[in-house]
């Protein structure tokens, strides 16, 4: 059996990768990807969490979780898509016309 | 079923009519002055039958009422006071609108006319029936919205427009004090009862008014170092209503601007309605008045003032409708001057003066719808322009002759010969003698007197220079129509004879409305209460004080006829512009200039103008801080929004970091 620890460790690990490509990007597709990174390892922890206590919920909330991050990555994908038909980019920091 | 159960109709029927002429009238022939006149018409037999019936018992008074909400209610009260009033004002009405079917038959808003008169008419009746004092406040605002849609009727035309409102805020001024003496009358009656009224008892009727007059008289407050009697209060405060309604000095402005409208509504206005409800509410109070220190004596100084001061206007005024305007004025003045010598007199006054208010509506009216007739026929009313006229019109002009002999009071003392406005006038002056012989002061009598040698000046000059002599310019004209004249002709009998046949029942008749029917009030105690001396009674004064009026009157029409009729002297040196007295005259003392000029535009429009500057200067100032502290706010706040994703990641993470490490460094110091 692999021991929890690692687990929380390869959360950890993918969560930096996630938080540090959310933070130096400025491409949108990047920075949803790095996005669905961190709510994976999120759900990384808690099927550990889940199976090292032995009980289901934490299993059971993951699949709520990818439901919901199906249907963020969706919406948010769709968002990208028409900036980009009408801007031809999607770099995020160049969408400012709301902005003072 | 006796004929008192129908009363309620008689101010129905013509609110009724109202609504139908509103609707239906646009369709119908004559702008629908049918439904006015049958029910105006079934009111007028109604009111009579009624009167007939309160004559053979004047036991017989008709006062029903209904609970409308807490301690007020609705009813309607006809004793002798009110039974005479309805009947001539449902009477004058019908012939003012069986006249204006001829009149008005040109106008294309005849069905407009025809509601608001019988609106008008409603109103009115509404007001004499009510037997309590708010239900009659509530008809008297009716009223004066009436007035002031009729006034306005041709709206189109600016100078009827501002005379409309004119009309409607000289009254309101009235009104507003006639609502404050309304609401400390509650406020006295209600402390009366201590605030715990019994079921059953409605405290505004007039006869829970009058039944608790010596507790109210015992009320006073001191204001300003002065002893205020609080029913002296109240019943100035009802007198000022009746100022402005009744166009006393000094809320007479409005009145000869109300010539503006159609000349039929004029005679509404100044016969049969509107201005006489300012009389009807001091007759209707009179119990309150009489024991009421002070309140007479204002109210009889005050009529008689009026009386003259008008007259003299009258004198110079060059248009046919205004004269009579002034005369109106004057006239009410009369009336207000009978009441008001009930502090020598007693309940007799209300008698007189109603009779005195009966009889100058009958020749009134006449007068209005003879003018109207001329005008209607030669198409001016500068009389300037005319002369001559009663070749054209004869029966115009005969009828016309008779209401200005019955407003002259021409006829003979001692006896009921004369016309109607003799009988009544007379009476007036005798009782303002009686009130200068028992103490009262000289000076109402001696205007009266005066007032009675100008009314018979202006009027015979109008009759000469309008009826007689040549025609100064070329008009057109005709007799008027059956539908015009019928009305004159009754109404000249009325003017004629009225008076003659019924003074003594009358006088009598209406005097006991407050003595033996409907309440039983002790009018010599109540004098007491106000400090008032009656008399012992009339009758045993000096001949020449029965003569004088008839005297003044009689010189009165030789004094026109040698001026204006055989032109002895030459007018034209007394009637210009560098004759001050002609001057001050004709400009009608500068109430105008007073009034319009300084008083409204100077003080109360700049007044408002500076006021309202101020205060919009001190809003403005408020709401720019407000507005400029949340500009400043968000100038600073908004610093934060970078618009840079990351920027906000950073501060979350940030956060989430610092409270991480505080929650691990408040663990280890636990």
């Amino acid at each position: 059996m692999i021991p929890v620890e690692l687990y929380i460790g390869l959360a950890a690990v993918i969560f930096a990768i996630g938080l540090f490509g959310f933070m130096t990007q400025r491409n949108g597709v990047r920075m949803l990807m790095c996005v669905e990174l961190m709510l994976n390892s999120a759900n990384i922890n808690l099927v550990a969490f889940s199976s090292y206590h032995g009980n289901l919920t934490g299993q059971v909330f993951t699949l709520y979780v990818i439901a919901l991050a199906a249907a963020e990555a969706a919406i948010g994908f769709a968002i990208l898509m028409s900036i980009f038909r009408m801007k031809d980019m999607i770099d995020l920091d160049k969408i400012n016309v709301l902005r003072w | 079923m006796a004929i008192g159960d129908y009363a309620f109709l008689i101010p129905l029927l013509p609110a009724l009519a109202f609504v139908l002429t509103f609707f239906l009238g646009k369709k119908l022939p004559n702008g629908g002055a049918i439904i006015p006149i049958v029910a105006i018409a079934t009111s007028f037999v109604i009111s009579l039958l009624i009167t007939l019936g309160l004559l053979q018992n004047p036991e017989q008074v008709i006062n029903q009422s209904v609970s409308w909400f807490a301690m007020l209610n609705l009813g309607i009260l006809v004793d002798p006071l009110a039974a005479v009033m309805l009947t001539m004002v449902s009477f004058v009405s019908l012939l003012i609108h069986i006249y204006s079917t001829g009149y008005m038959s040109h106008d294309r808003a005849q069905y407009r006319y025809f509601a608001e008169t019988s609106l008008f008419t409603a109103s009115m009746l509404s007001l004499i029936i009510s037997d309590n004092i708010l239900q009659l406040f509530i008809s008297w605002e009716l009223v004066g919205l009436c007035s002031y849609l009729l006034i306005g009727f041709w709206y189109q035309k600016p100078a009827a427009a501002s005379a409309a409102k004119k009309a409607f805020l000289t009254t309101r001024i009235g009104d507003v004090m006639f609502l404050a003496g309304i609401v400390v009358l509650f406020a006295d009656l209600f402390r009366l009862y201590n605030g715990a009224i019994p079921d059953g008892i409605f405290i505004l009727k007039f006869d829970e008014i009058f039944s608790q007059i010596p507790q109210l008289a015992a009320m006073s407050t001191p204001v300003l170092g002065f002893q205020v009697n609080h029913l002296t209060l109240i019943t100035l405060l009802f007198f000022g209503g009746a100022v402005g309604k009744s166009g006393q000095f000094p809320l007479h402005v409005w009145l000869p601007d109300a010539m503006e409208g159609p000349t039929t509504v004029s005679a509404l206005i100044h016969a049969a309605t509107m201005v006489t409800a300012g009389v009807y509410l001091v007759a209707r109070t009179f119990p309150m008045f009489i024991a009421a220190p002070d309140s007479l004596m204002v109210v009889a100084y005050l009529g008689a003032f009026t009386a003259i001061f008008a007259a003299t206007m009258g004198i110079v005024m060059n248009d046919l409708k205004r004269v009579l305007a002034y005369s109106t004025i004057s006239q009410l003045g009369y009336m207000m001057l009978g009441l008001g010598v009930g502090a020598a007199i007693g309940a007799e006054a209300v008698g007189i003066s109603i009779f005195h208010l009966i009889n100058h509506a009958f020749f009134k009216a006449l007068l209005f719808l003879c003018a109207g007739s001329v005008i209607h026929a030669v198409g001016t009313h500068d009389m300037r322009q005319l002369g001559g006229v009663a070749k054209v019109m004869p029966i115009t002009a005969a009828t016309m002759i008779i209401a200005a002999l019955a407003l002259a009071g021409i006829g003979i003392p001692g006896t009921s010969i004369g016309f109607s406005g003799f009988i009544s006038k007379d009476a007036i002056i005798e009782a303002a003698y009686l009130f200068g012989e028992n103490g009262g002061g000289w000076f109402p009598y001696v205007l009266s007197i005066a007032a009675a040698l100008l009314t018979s000046i202006y009027i015979f000059r109008l009759i000469f220079m309008t009826f007689f002599g040549k025609p100064r310019t070329a008009y057109g004209g005709h007799e008027s129509p059956a539908s015009m004249t019928i009305p004159l002709s009754i109404l000249a009998l009325f003017a004629l004879a009225f008076g003659a046949l019924t003074t003594e029942r009358f006088n009598k008749f209406v005097s006991e409305t407050f003595v033996n029917n409907f309440v039983h009030m002790d009018i010599p105690g109540l004098a007491e209460l106000g400090g008032y001396h009656l008399a012992a009674h009339a009758g045993h004064e000096p001949l020449i004080i029965l003569w004088l009026p008839v005297i003044v009157g009689v010189a009165g029409l030789l004094i026109a006829y040698l001026v204006y009729g055989m032109r002895i002297v030459n007018m034209d040196k007394l009637v210009s512009r560098n004759n001050p007295v002609y001057k001050l005259l004709y400009n009608r003392y500068y109430q105008n200039a007073i009034l319009t000029n300084f008083l409204s535009i100077k003080v109360v429009y700049e007044g408002l103008a500076f006021a309202g500057r101020a205060v919009d200067r001190g809003f403005d100032w408020i709401v720019d801080w407000i507005g400029n502290i949340s500009l400043d706010a968000g100038d600073a706040l908004r610093q934060f929004q970078t618009g840079v994703v990351q920027n906000y990641a950073m501060i979350v993470i940030t956060g989430v970091s610092l409270l991480v490490i505080l929650i691990a460094v408040v663990r280890e110091v636990l």
